[in-house]
């Protein structure tokens, strides 16, 4: 565990000698606030007025802008409205179980956070296992939604309990599928070392490696936003049909807590991506102090965490929710069979091309920077004909 | 006296997890418990220096077949009435067997010259078994894919529609 | 990151060839499956046949090998092709005798024949496992298999009995193999059997928890062999199923159960025979004497065969407890090849009564057989009497040389036991003999011109029964070579049997 966190704050705390184990516990424990309280807790409060401010636009309306600058503060009104608020349980609920889910729900959201890699340093613990870890913590989900849905004994909560977990589980499948083209070209499943084989180049990110990567990246980006209930994937809180879901009958700081968990989730399935696919925080190497070398990593992750959570809402803004059976059929029929011949397509280039192609990377970055550009054209050309002060406005 | 007192912790939760899967009077409940049961099993993994064992447990158990099986447990109609899902018959029988079993196991383990493994330490394993995987053990891993076949095909026969005209 | 040295595997093609004929045969079947009407299921019947052909004519190449491959997980020996050998007999008979009933009891699928397949897949596995985990995966594949087929005639309510009671019972009963697996596991720190053997032989004390390992793993066999008490799932999974798939649930199951409980007991776990054979002992004695006792009073005759089925199993058992030499260990493996021929004989005439759509199962429906139909009547004739152990049919001589074995180990009692019980069943055997000849008033059964593929099952059997009972020697020959090589023994060429 070195050049982990956890020794970086023993050292500050305890000075350079090598830590007895209570001391190395005290040094784990304040990591972990570090992170949760520095890092999780506030960005799944912030993303929250960033996502109401993001839609608001892409709908042409204001969005909230009154509590702090622009409505900054909005998110911390909200936390201290709903711990205000009423816990309802309801009569005929399954109590202790009603009570448990939200808990279950957090807990998938707050371990993750053990193996984030937010630069060379920055690492609570780089598992051998990171990345296989990251998946299968964030799974437990299901559980938690699953408990929600049965003990609150209402159909709402159930069916949407059922669908998400229906859901999460089957998108599971190609997500992990996407997964292994990375891991079969670095043969490890540390985080740290899936980004270490990497280079800062974008031409040297895994996704442009091989065209089987590059699907598979984007196969890994819509599975984790099925996965997270998002749109266009967010069947288990169509409000149109089930109100809200899993959460109908949860009021209170439970209610935040399914929330917190979601608008978190974001972030994690954003750096599984990141990591594995998109150079995570590799930065050019320069000769200046470890500190701000990994202050400049860590900014270079969390921009580009960011630019993919930002993505992210803005296909919620703009698409369609699919139909139930659209959704399992795309899982099913479409990436799981790709996800296998791309598994198996990473698997033949890595025996023929055991370095890799140089060749094939620079033709792949050539064409994924053509799609950015004709997007960014077609973008450009529609804009042009809007009002353009409300979108690129930011202070309205 | 840390790892002992984690893997007393951890057995203490995958055991009472057990107990309420077997005893709780409400199925739904049972479901929710095996949760932890897997959980602590999967801690004791840990401790045994077996990380992948670890991750595949919480992976395919916890996030495969407890999900499966809540779902079974929820699509059954009528699950909620503790009469028709998780009544309690011939007690009298099963704790005589089970006292009687778990006796025996007790003097077996007590009395038993376990083959000692060398004691574990924190090296990654996930290498080894995939080299054992595709080496030693090359055709039970080819032969499970066929277990699994044969288990999907026997599924859909049991579980397909029957088509009439 | 090191690469993979793959040639520390211990590849072999001799050894699973003929495995993977069975699951590219299955796989086939499955495709072609999507191409063919259920009116023409027959050809995925002969796709099946076929595949069996290709895995027989590859199993004879491992005649006389005695090796062992994947670094001893298959066995190469002469034990292995003897059980492979009559498991795809078994299973071709299988295959034919559904390509009419299937059709007529619309059981009609490629899912029927894969199934079949992978179950036969899973019985050469027992058959050539040469350590724990392969005879745990070919239990598997072939219970799974075997549970989807007994409930395969999903509106009959039996037939779903039959899978829910043979799925639970099976599954339980995996689950103390399983365990006693890890035990032994535990207690010797092997899985491969030659090891095991070598750990047990090692030691002066017996380590308890050795014992508590062979315990579960005796249970666990009991369950796959149908041996009383653990015999509780065999009449209703053997009355419910497809009859076609009872006959291969009493022959190809059980042998290959038997294939995987000789083996382990007889190459790694022998050193213990004095605390495992008192136990065969007493599981023998019972479930002849259960089976036979409660099968006088059937009335059903597929109930009837799962009786016998059981009764069966406890000779077979007689000889298992008194084995102690190459001999004694050819008679049970002699034992179980008679047993099969009669048994697909004996059930090849109950699928012929059977029409699948309206049951015909009833001893009182073999009335007056004889008279519409005397060839299907002397079959079945034939059969029954060889079950019963009447000379010159192969069970006559089969119970002879199991008897002769226990008495040369000195195990007299059980002898006796046994032999009154085989009085007792000629009751219920000759019973339905006289049904067939003496009484009036059956059922019609269709004309057999139509349905070629039962009647040279049935024939195969009879056949089978006649040779084996007329000529033995060789192979009873083959059933000591078989059972030595599995010893590591050289095999005797002048068989010169007891007394």
């Amino acid at each position: 565990m070195n050049n982990s966190l956890v020794t970086l704050i023993g050292r500050a705390m305890f000075g350079p000698a090598p830590l007895d184990h209570t001391d190395q516990a005290a040094a784990i424990a304040v990591a972990c606030a570090v992170v949760l309280f520095a890092i999780a807790v506030p960005f799944a409060s912030i993303v929250t007025w960033v996502e109401r401010r993001v839609w608001a636009r892409i709908q042409s309306r204001v969005g909230p802008n009154r509590v702090g600058p622009n409505g900054f503060l909005q998110w911390l009104a909200d936390g201290v409205k709903h711990v205000c608020k009423e816990d309802v349980i309801p009569e005929e609920a399954d109590a202790p179980l009603f009570k448990l889910a939200p808990y279950l729900v957090v807990l998938a959201f707050i371990l993750p956070w053990a193996v984030m890699p937010f630069s060379s340093m920055l690492i609570l613990a780089d598992l051998n296992i990171g990345i296989l870890y990251m998946t299968a913590i964030t799974a437990l989900t299901v559980v938690g939604v699953l408990m929600a849905g049965w003990s609150s004994n209402n159909k709402w909560s159930l069916i949407g309990g059922i669908r998400s977990a229906a859901q999460i589980i089957s998108y599971e499948i190609p997500a992990g599928l996407s997964i292994f083209p990375a891991v079969l070209m670095t043969g490890t499943l540390s985080m740290q070392g899936l980004i270490r084989a990497q280079k800062w180049e974008p031409y040297h990110w895994f996704i442009f490696a091989n065209p089987f990567c590059f699907v598979a990246a984007i196969i890994l980006f819509v599975s984790t936003l099925a996965e997270n209930n998002r749109t266009p994937f967010d069947l288990p809180e169509a409000e149109s049909e089930l109100v809200a879901g899993f959460a109908t009958e949860y009021s209170s700081m439970r209610y935040l807590f399914f929330f917190m968990a979601e608008w978190g989730n974001m972030f994690i399935a954003a750096a599984i991506l990141v990591t594995l696919y998109l150079g995570g925080w590799q930065i050019p190497r320069f000769n200046w102090s470890p500190a701000l070398m990994n202050l400049l990593q860590f900014i270079c992750f969390l921009v580009k965490v960011l630019v993919l959570v930002f993505v992210s809402m803005w296909i919620r803004g703009t698409l369609p929710r699919v139909r139930i059976d659209q959704m399992m059929s795309i899982c099913w029929k479409y990436f799981v069979p790709i996800g296998f011949i791309n598994m198996i397509g990473t698997a033949i280039w890595v025996a023929f091309f055991p370095h890799g192609s140089r060749l094939m990377e620079m033709a792949m970055f050539a064409l994924a920077l053509a799609i950015v550009a004709a997007f960014a054209w077609r973008v450009a050309y529609f804009t042009r004909r809007s009002r353009m002060e409300l979108y690129f406005h930011p202070t309205i | 006296m840390g790892p002992l007192i984690t893997f007393y912790a951890l057995a203490l939760l995958a055991i009472v997890s057990a107990a309420i899967t077997a005893f709780s009077r409400n199925i739904v409940h049972s479901a929710f418990a095996l949760f932890g049961a897997l959980a602590g099993v999967a801690g004791i993994y840990v401790l045994l220096g077996a990380d992948f064992l670890f991750i595949i447990q919480i992976f395919i158990y916890i996030g495969g077949i407890l999900v499966v099986t809540i779902f079974a447990v929820m699509l059954t109609q009528g699950i909620a009435d503790v009469n028709v899902s998780n009544r309690a018959v011939g007690v009298l029988p099963a704790l005589v067997t089970a006292g009687v079993a778990g006796g025996v196991m007790f003097y077996a383990i007590i009395h038993s010259s376990w083959y000692h493994a060398r004691p574990g330490s924190a090296t990654p394993t996930t290498y080894w078994i995939g080299d054992a995987f595709l080496g030693p053990y090359v055709l039970p891993f080819e032969v499970a894919s066929l277990v699994l076949l044969a288990a999907l095909i026997g599924a859909i026969v049991i579980s397909r529609q029957e088509v009439r005209e | 990151m090191t690469p993979l040295n793959l040639t520390t595997i211990d590849f072999s093609w001799l050894a699973i060839l003929p495995l993977i004929a069975l699951s590219v045969g299955a796989i086939v079947v499955m495709l072609a499956g999507t191409r063919v009407d259920d009116e023409d299921s027959a050809a995925l019947g002969f796709i099946v046949l076929v595949a069996l052909l290709a895995a027989f004519l590859l199993t004879m190449f491992e005649l006389g090998q005695n090796t062992a491959a994947f670094r001893g997980s298959l066995a190469v020996d002469d034990y292995a092709v003897f059980f492979e050998v009559i498991i795809i007999i078994a299973t071709a008979l299988t295959v034919a005798m559904s390509l009419e009933y299937a059709a007529d009891a619309g059981l009609a699928g490629a899912e029927y024949y894969a199934l079949v397949a992978f179950a036969a897949l899973g019985m050469l596995l027992m058959a050539a496992a040469g350590d724990l985990i392969i005879i745990f995966l070919g239990l598997e594949t072939m219970s799974i298999a075997v549970y989807a087929l007994a409930g395969f005639i999903r509106r009959d309510a039996k037939s779903n009995e039959a899978a829910i009671k043979y799925f639970l019972l099976g599954a339980f009963s995996t689950g103390f193999l399983l365990y006693g697996i890890a035990l032994l596991y535990g207690a010797t720190g092997s899985v491969r059997l030659t090891a095991i053997h070598a750990s047990i032989a090692a030691r002066t004390a017996v380590n308890p928890l050795l014992l508590l390992g062979l315990g579960m793993l005796l249970i666990g066999f009991g369950f796959k062999v149908a041996a009383v008490p653990f015999h509780m799932w065999t009449p209703d999974a053997y009355e419910g199923a497809p009859t076609p798939i009872t006959a291969f649930m009493a022959v190809a199951v059980k042998l290959a159960a038997f294939a995987g409980f000789l083996r382990i007991f007889f190459t790694s776990l022998d050193p213990l025979a004095t605390e495992w054979s008192p136990v065969l002992w007493a599981l023998a004695v019972l479930s002849m004497t259960a089976g036979n006792v409660i099968a006088l009073v059937q009335s059903n005759i597929k109930r009837m065969l799962a009786y016998s089925a059981i009764a069966h199993a406890g000779y077979a058992l007689v000889g298992m407890a008194a084995a102690n030499g190459r001999e004694a260990g050819g008679a049970v493996l002699y034992y179980l090849l008679a047993y099969a021929f009669t048994s697909l004989g004996a059930f090849g005439v109950v699928v012929a009564l059977d029409r699948g759509a309206e049951s015909h199962a009833q001893i009182d429906d073999y009335r007056g057989l004889a008279r519409d139909h005397p060839g299907l009547a002397a079959a079945m004739a034939v059969c029954l009497l060889s079950l019963t152990g009447v000379p010159p049919l192969a069970g006559f001589v089969a119970k002879f040389y199991v008897f002769a074995a226990a008495l040369n180990a000195g195990f007299t009692g059980l002898v006796i036991i046994a032999v009154l019980n085989s009085v007792v069943s000629a009751y219920y055997y000759v019973g339905v003999i006289v049904a067939m000849y003496m009484r009036e008033g059956g059922v019609a059964v269709e004309s057999m011109s139509r349905r070629p593929g039962l009647l040279i099952s049935i024939a195969v059997g009879v056949a089978g029964v006649i040779a084996l009972g007329i000529y033995p020697q060789p192979y009873m020959g083959a059933a000591v070579n078989a059972f030595a090589s599995a010893l590591g023994r050289p095999a005797l060429h002048a068989v010169s049997m007891l007394p």
